[in-house]
């Protein structure tokens, strides 16, 4: 059994390098069909630019090569780990990542932590209730939150929050110019994100809440809770102990196809609270068609997905026994 | 005392106290941190790098330029150059450099500074390089104190290339003689670790955050600046932005950094400041242009017509929030020097465009369509998505029916300026300090180039205008050349090479306690060193 679970795994992650690699190829190929390149919105910056020195510039970047050549520098220089420069930046593509990963991650993971928490728990809840006013108050209330824009949420937030009230502060992750230390800084940026991850997390929570409900009254109509029922456990041990972790599995699921998103950040979110994350980053990088930089944040972030989906059917076996990799 | 003669004195003692410390009010205060916004994120520190907007904000205070310049006209006076003086063709500069002048790094600014800044920086590295110095011969440096610029053809607008956005002093020592070599400058260190000898030096760059210069101590103005720091905060969202200024987290938003409608809300509001002034040096010009290899287009009646469907005061008030004015040719009305005052307003009449179109022979078909265009837009936001918009619905009043095709930024520069694939669109030029800079790359024939941005993508060829411009760029300034520009605007205005539209408004919004911005021509990419904050 055990020995099958290595195996499984082993043959998994041998499987992730020829998907990453065919999804960097096709992301290759797939932007240079956009039309104009980094050269021409340079040039385009500048104002009035003479072809010649459009040209120079794509001379200097290498994109005067025959497209096939550029690509098989490209994936030469990634089987060594190099994902290049960014064009318009002259700056390490993977420096630049990790420059913003720090404040993509606080933000995304605080938020689907807080999410994942509240809706199991609000979704259990309504679950347990079904057909009450508790239970349509968190369905309506999660379905109201799930269709409002979450860039409109945060708006009203930071007008709500910031302007009116003047408690909380309206963008950015410190405050500028402070040169904070250690535990104040900390605190800082816990302060600063406070509206950007609610924002965030808001949107999600509904996500959770309703997938937690319906999952949950399906188990409920399971043979084994009967039994449960019928052995004399009570309503709260037979939620939280038996239906919740059968209920639990779309949730996993649905947490792994998030975690994999984390690397891409929330655009609109960090676009409305300045938030210095990748998903900025990466709505640049596309306008301004720094490829190597979009190829690179594609690279990272594909490598993540793949790797997240691994982990979520290695926790479907935790959760539920019966599933066995093979 | 009676009653009348006590409020009198009474009212004068007001006067004069409110004069005394209006009076205090205006002596410069120094210290606090100035706080600016602006979108998108600067990619480097140095207009070499690239001259978008956010780059010459920020590279400006940290980089001076030989001179510097007074007023709506741009006068030059001293700067890093004390004095200079010009031979009596026009053919010799001589310029004295200030002496003890330092390095952000606290090496000494001297003459080879200035040299290795013209031949090797920006002559090729600057999109404008070989407008200003494509006529050097040489450039002499007898001390460590003098340059002599040599030209092979007198340049009228000579003294107008030393602004630090567009020729930024760089030092020598800051480039490696490999990166020089392999042409690799804009990959150098210094792009984004700048050595200047400006009023300000870099602190701190967080990237998609913030960026803090500190005030340079040694400074060579002496006790400027004013400011002890500079910090630009990034944010993304313009409602955000607005937001930012509102609650005087952030003290300025320079260069219409703001969406047109909360420039307009906020400018309302007691404790903010909005003004157009400051931006003549740029002078900035929206037209319509036009793809006149296509058919009807290369029809003047057509673009008679298409001018004249177009009401232009309506664009400038309701889609552009009164930020600008109809334009009247390719000169900007606020050019004290060059524009020609005697051009007529474009008249607005779709009782008028529909004749001439019958009168050409366009007849309408059975669905009252004569014939179809079609329309791209700048790719800059949603005012221009609405002008598009509005250009259809009037020039569908006059038989024309136009299709609005999108495009990013990437896509509108290759199908305007590459391949020529487009038959309207808006675009927007600058006329920078000189006409001869400014206006004649986008009309003059020799700019016909495929790949050339913001050039003559009409392929607009009038051999006459061609020989007014080549004439013009080597008169001085002066009557003479006053009448070429003046005969140049009058057949451009008539021939719509491109529908002119509008005088665009750069909108600057600060908070009243910033002074001090407004200075000349390119306020905001001076170099920031007499702002003070109360």
């Amino acid at each position: 059994m055990r020995q099958a679970s290595l195996l499984f795994l082993v043959r998994r992650l041998l499987q992730i390098v020829p998907v990453v690699l065919a999804i960097v190829a096709l992301n290759f190929f797939l932007l240079r069909m956009a039309p104009g390149d980094v050269a021409d919105i340079l040039a385009g910056q500048m104002g009035h630019a003479t072809a010649e020195f459009t040209q120079q510039l794509r001379q200097e970047f290498g994109l005067d090569r025959p497209l096939y050549q550029q690509f098989f520098i490209y994936m030469g220089k990634l089987l060594t780990f190099d994902l290049g420069v960014s064009h318009l930046q002259q700056t390490p593509v993977i420096v630049l990542i990790l420059d913003r990963l720090p404040a993509t991650l606080i933000l995304m993971l605080t938020s689907v932590v807080l999410a994942v928490a509240l809706g199991v728990v609000l979704g259990v809840a309504a679950a347990r209730r079904e057909g009450t006013i508790a239970d349509s108050l968190i369905s309506v209330l999660a379905l109201v939150v799930y269709a409002t824009p979450a860039f409109w949420l945060g708006l009203m937030l930071i007008v709500l929050f910031s302007i009116k009230l003047d408690i909380l502060p309206s963008g950015g992750m410190i405050q500028i110019g402070a040169g904070l230390k250690g535990a104040a800084y900390a605190l800082d940026v816990a302060w600063h994100l406070i509206l950007p991850a609610a924002t965030l997390a808001l949107f999600y929570v509904a996500i959770y809440t309703r997938l937690m409900r319906a999952s949950m009254l399906e188990v409920y109509g399971l043979d084994f809770i009967v039994t449960a029922r019928a052995k004399g456990l009570s309503e709260t041990a037979i939620a939280w102990t038996h239906a919740l972790r059968n209920a639990l599995l779309p949730v996993v699921t649905l947490a792994g196809v998030q975690f994999g998103h984390l690397l891409g950040g929330s655009i609109l979110v960090e676009t409305v609270f300045g938030w210095p994350g990748l998903g900025r980053l990466v709505f640049d990088a596309l306008l301004q068609r720094d490829l190597n930089l979009l190829l690179g944040i594609l690279f990272v972030s594909s490598a993540v997905v793949v790797s997240a989906n691994l982990v979520v059917d290695l926790i479907y076996g935790l959760l539920d026994p019966r599933i066995v990799h093979k | 005392m009676n009653i009348s003669k006590f409020l009198t004195l009474a009212a004068a003692g007001l006067i004069a106290g409110a004069a005394a410390s209006d009076a205090l009010a205006q002596t410069p205060k120094k210290g606090g941190t100035l706080t600016y916004t602006y979108q998108p994120e600067p990619t480097a520190i140095s207009t070499l790098a690239t001259t978008a907007v956010p780059v010459a904000l920020i590279s400006t205070k940290i980089y001076d330029g030989l001179l510097e310049y007074a007023g709506a006209a741009m006068e030059p006076k001293p700067g890093l150059a004390e004095s200079w003086t010009v031979s009596p063709d026009n053919l010799s500069y001589t310029f004295k450099l200030r002496q003890g002048v330092k390095w952000h790094d606290g090496k000494s600014f001297t003459s080879a500074d200035v040299k290795f800044s013209i031949e090797v920086l920006a002559l090729n590295y600057h999109s404008r390089g070989k407008t200003y110095f494509g006529n050097v011969t040489a450039i002499e440096t007898p001390d460590a104190n003098t340059v002599i610029i040599k030209l092979k053809e007198a340049v009228p607008y000579f003294l107008k290339a030393f602004q630090p956005s567009e020729t930024p002093m760089m030092p020598k020592h800051g480039f490696s003689e490999q990166e020089i070599a392999e042409k690799k400058v804009r990959q150098a260190k210094i792009m984004l670790e700048p050595i200047g000898t400006g009023p300000f030096k870099l602190k701190e760059w967080k990237k998609g955050s913030h960026i803090i210069l500190e005030r340079n101590a040694d400074y060579w103005k002496p006790g400027q600046p004013y400011l002890d720091q500079l910090v630009l905060r990034i944010l993304p969202d313009g409602a955000a932005r607005a937001i930012a200024v509102e609650k005087g987290e952030v003290d300025l938003a320079p260069m219409t950094a703001l969406p047109p409608a909360e420039i307009q809300r906020l400018g309302k509001l007691p404790n903010l400041v909005s003004s157009q002034a400051g931006s003549e040096g740029l002078g900035p010009i929206m037209w319509l242009e036009v793809n006149l290899r296509d058919k009807p287009l290369s029809d003047l009646a057509v673009r008679q017509a298409i001018s004249m469907a177009i009401d232009r005061d309506k664009l400038v008030n309701v889609i552009w929030y009164g930020m600008g004015k109809s334009a009247r040719g390719p000169i900007v009305s606020g050019n004290p020097n060059h524009f020609n005052k005697a051009l007529p307003k474009y008249e607005y009449s779709p009782v008028k465009a529909n004749k001439l179109l019958d009168d050409a022979g366009y007849k309408r078909g059975a669905d009252g369509v004569r014939f179809k265009l079609t329309q791209n837009f700048l790719p800059y936001g949603e005012e221009w998505v609405r002008q598009a918009e509005y250009v259809k619905q009037e020039l569908g009043k006059i038989g024309i029916q136009v299709e609005i095709e999108s495009l990013d930024m990437g896509g509108w520069l290759k199908k305007v300026f590459t391949d020529w694939t487009y038959q309207l669109t808006s675009d927007f030029h600058h006329n920078y300090s000189d006409p001869t800079i400014g206006v004649q790359r986008a009309f003059i024939s020799t700019n016909i180039q495929k790949g050339a941005t913001f050039s003559n993508s009409m392929g607009y060829n009038n051999p006459k205008v061609d020989e007014l411009l080549k004439k013009a760029a080597t008169l001085p300034d002066g009557p003479d050349r006053k009448k070429i520009w003046d005969d140049v605007q009058k057949i451009m205005h008539d021939e719509l090479p491109v529908i002119f539209l509008i005088e665009m408004g750069y909108t600057h919004i600060w908070n009243k306690r910033v002074k001090g911005l407004i200075v000349n021509g390119i306020s905001m990419y001076s170099n920031w060193d007499s702002v003070w904050i109360e």
